[in-house]
């Protein structure tokens, strides 16, 4: 068949890339920042009411979410998307202008987003804190990225679609779902024409407006943190490896698996709460039904390795993604743990959950989302990857923050969990909250250490994505498998 | 009948029929490849082999991207 | 069936959303009515209440501290009487929150005062001797936006038909009066004025007191008249 244009477009996959980096940088540098403010409460107040660790941390959860983790998923998506279609942006200037307008606009909400995080208005929802202004911007931008999906389908010259692609068609179609409903809201100046005009109210009132939260909570994490990261791995881990996923057919499976499951396990966020029984009881049962589909993923990815083994000694690209979906292991592992009711109300409001979601971001989308820009690179530049060496040290020094990190937070989280629950032997509470907060010192100390580890091995993967841009030694043609690196 | 008890009965047979389905979805994975009918672990080249000018796994028919194209 | 459903992407989309969206339905539509239902002679919040609310809201305090409150003795014994779904009714958004970095609220009213509310706020350590939360000073100059709590007031009541200007126990008197235009504003104004200075001098604050008489109220008091409202 011939094809009309010669090379695929990588234009605006490099933008999302430079973006990841740039978010990644911003989100989890306010992230340490606030680590260290839980140690060191003083650092509260370096830039005054704006550095206040209330202000910062929706900050930090919504620019690590929808700045880093989203342009990371875009930016494979513009990469991924046309090569498991076999068909190039070049082909539509539609497509392909869509996608700039896509990139801009989604920069432009982004920037209005922090700043607006920054003075205070929020809805204060978690994960779904901007205005009504901003929600709609965000409708937009998902439209537009509908538009480039469906649109590059309808060109393509492959038949099937690719496992990869199933995965990022969920992603479109979850997230539009959740975020809608859940951010129903009446603005109160078009009710009323007076007062702020950005200020809106919740459509839902009280324990609705819970369960709306964290069915859409929970799944914002389904088809932010899994759904489009599962999509990555299962077309980098194969092509970097030179080998194919292992079984096909297991990977439909643990789709069809994970996309009914997990719409469910919403509930286990409000365990114990006043929500229906029922209804946290369902949440508790498919948290751990959850297991299966996301093992099979898991298992699937690594099996992909079979006979393949010595990658890992060689290449700190595989070790990234091999480590990834062990963290993925891990964390689908320890969710449903805690969404046991008995576990839950110990580990509930504790420095344990944050731990769970830590090795989750840090452990299995940061390192993919790093793996997957770092092979994408050679291919953007026509350039080696500067070092081997320093993205094994980096792989190496990110691991260790996040062992840090998480084992520190597991102490933490259950140390204040038996601390609150604790009686002397006449039945009394034998601590009060704050003894239960000075205990925490060391392992909040240690938590920012383990962060700022992770935080300083992102400058190094900036470097080294700058030097391979720049520097690094040019190659002939796009490399077919494995990633050429300079020593 | 309470709209507590429709909808205990419709999570039932829902839950049923989905059930059903995975499963048959699963006979006819295997099922099929058995037959000779389709090679699933095909696509995984997809990833693979996924240059532009690299031959598709499964081509579209001549006609249906002719059609297509001429649409756009 | 299947092999069909994976060469065509519309209707395999339809099937994804089908499956996701199940969940939703069962899960989240029925029970609407019922958890709406306020707890018998739960009254909504004055506009004083609702802009300390937003306040609570603004400054992100359901970052670090939760407002629920389970039914384990553990957490009875400390906060009080376990939470209850009708409490929230006219909780918009709710405010929950998900980690207690600081304790729980939703019954501070029962044992705070407001002159330790504003004693915690300027200082926290100068009563909580440990305490890592920060100082919010500038809640005790930035003056409250009552303008929009009495335009959230207003659309709930159009909007969600919460029981302003209502006898809500049934004791023959209107309970929380609102009004049913912009125009009410003026009045509304002055009685959270009223509201505010009995907190104002409650907390002992000399400059607090202050802003009140000249008719502005700081975002501290605002809050503060939220806090003791938490019962």
């Amino acid at each position: 068949m011939q094809n009309p244009a010669v090379e695929y477009d990588y234009t605006v996959a490099k933008w999302f890339s430079y973006l990841a980096i740039l978010f990644g940088i911003l989100g989890m540098g306010v992230g340490v920042l606030i680590a260290f403010q839980l140690a060191f409460p003083e650092l509260n107040y370096i830039f005054g009411q704006y550095s206040l660790f209330s202000r910062l941390r929706p900050i930090h959860t919504n620019v690590v979410a929808y700045g880093f983790t989203l342009s990371g998923i875009w930016a494979t998506w513009y990469y991924v998307g046309q090569r498991v279609l076999k068909v190039s942006l070049k082909e539509s200037p539609f497509l392909s202008g869509l996608a700039k307008v896509h990139f801009w606009l989604y920069f432009v909400t982004a920037l209005l987003a922090v700043v607006s995080l920054l003075f205070r208005v929020t809805t204060s929802k978690e994960y779904a804190q901007f205005e009504w202004p901003l929600d709609i911007l965000v409708v937009v931008i998902w439209v537009m990225w509908g538009i480039s999906i469906f649109g590059l389908i309808g060109l393509r010259r492959e038949k099937t679609l690719y496992i990869s692609m199933w995965y990022y068609i969920a992603t479109f179609l979850g997230v539009a779902m959740l975020y809608l409903f859940n951010n129903m809201a009446v603005p109160t100046y078009l009710v009323t024409g007076m007062g702020d005009p950005l200020h809106s109210v919740s459509m839902y009132a009280g324990s609705n407006d819970a369960l709306v939260q964290w069915w859409f909570g929970h799944n914002a994490v389904a088809f932010v943190f899994t759904v489009p990261i599962i999509a990555m791995i299962y077309y980098f881990l194969p092509k970097e490896s030179g080998q194919p996923v292992y079984s096909y057919k297991l990977s439909l499976l643990s789709f069809w698996g994970l996309m009914f499951v997990y719409l469910w396990a919403g509930g286990h966020h409000l365990i114990y709460s006043t929500v229906p029984d029922w209804m946290q009881t369902m949440g508790s049962i498919f948290s751990v039904i959850l297991i299966l589909p996301s093992w099979g993923s898991a298992l699937n990815m690594l099996l992909t390795m079979k006979g393949e083994w010595s990658q890992l000694k060689d290449s700190p690209l595989i070790k990234f993604m091999v480590l990834a979906s062990t963290f993925y292991m891990l964390s689908t592992l320890e969710g449903p743990i805690q969404s046991i009711k008995s576990v839950n109300a110990l580990a509930h409001f504790t420095d344990w959950i944050p731990g769970h979601v830590h090795d989750g971001t840090l452990g299995w989308v940061g390192f993919m989302i790093i793996a997957a820009i770092m092979h994408m690179a050679p291919r953007f530049f026509k350039r080696e990857i500067y070092s081997k060496k320093l993205l094994e040290a980096q792989f190496w020094l990110q691991t260790t923050g996040i062992v840090l990190y998480f084992s520190s937070m597991w102490i933490a989280g259950i140390t204040q969990g038996m601390m609150w629950r604790a009686v002397d032997q006449y039945g009394n509470l034998a601590y009060s909250f704050i003894d239960t907060v000075t205990v925490l010192h060391p392992y909040y100390t240690l938590r920012a250490i383990g962060g700022l580890m992770y935080f300083i091995g992102l400058f190094m993967w900036a470097y080294n994505f700058y030097k391979t841009m720049t520097a690094a030694r040019q190659i002939e043609e796009e490399p077919k498998f494995a990633s050429p690196m300079a020593a | 009948m309470e709209l507590k008890e429709i909808q205990g009965y419709l999570y039932f047979f829902f839950i049923l029929f989905l059930t059903a389905i995975l499963y048959g979805y699963i006979v006819h994975l295997y099922r099929s490849e058995k037959k000779g009918e389709r090679d699933y672990e095909k696509y995984g080249k997809m990833a693979l082999d996924d240059e532009l000018d690299s031959k598709p796994v499964e081509p579209l028919d001549e006609n249906d991207v002719n059609e297509k194209r001429s649409g756009k | 069936m299947f092999g069909w459903l994976e060469k065509n992407p519309f209707f395999f989309a339809v099937g994804v959303f089908v499956v996701i969206a199940f969940a939703g339905l069962i899960e989240i539509i029925p029970d609407f009515a019922q958890a709406s239902r306020p707890l018998v002679g739960t009254k909504p919040y004055s506009v004083l209440e609702l802009a300390g609310r937003q306040v609570y809201i603004k400054d992100s305090c359901n970052a670090c501290h939760s407002q629920l409150i389970r039914p384990f003795k553990s957490e009875t014994d400390r906060y009080g009487m376990y939470s209850l779904t009708g409490e929230y009714a006219y909780d918009r958004p709710f405010l929950w929150g998900s980690k207690r970095t600081g304790p729980d609220l939703h019954r501070v009213g029962n044992y705070r005062t407001s002159d330790w509310h504003a004693n915690h706020m300027w200082d926290p350590t100068s009563v909580v001797p440990g305490s890592i939360m920060p100082a919010y000073k500038h809640m005790f100059t930035n003056v409250t936006d009552l303008e929009t709590a009495f335009a959230e007031a207003l659309t709930v009541k159009k909007v969600f038909n919460v029981p302003y200007d209502k006898d809500i126990d049934g004791d023959g008197k209107i309970d929380v009066v609102l009004g049913d235009s912009p125009a009410d504003f003026e009045a509304a104004k002055q009685r959270a004025l009223q509201e505010a200075l009995v907190i104002a001098k409650e907390t002992k604050r000399e400059d607090l007191v202050n802003m009140v008489k000249e008719g502005k109220i700081p975002e501290i008091v605002a809050l503060i008249a939220y806090l003791n409202r938490l019962k």
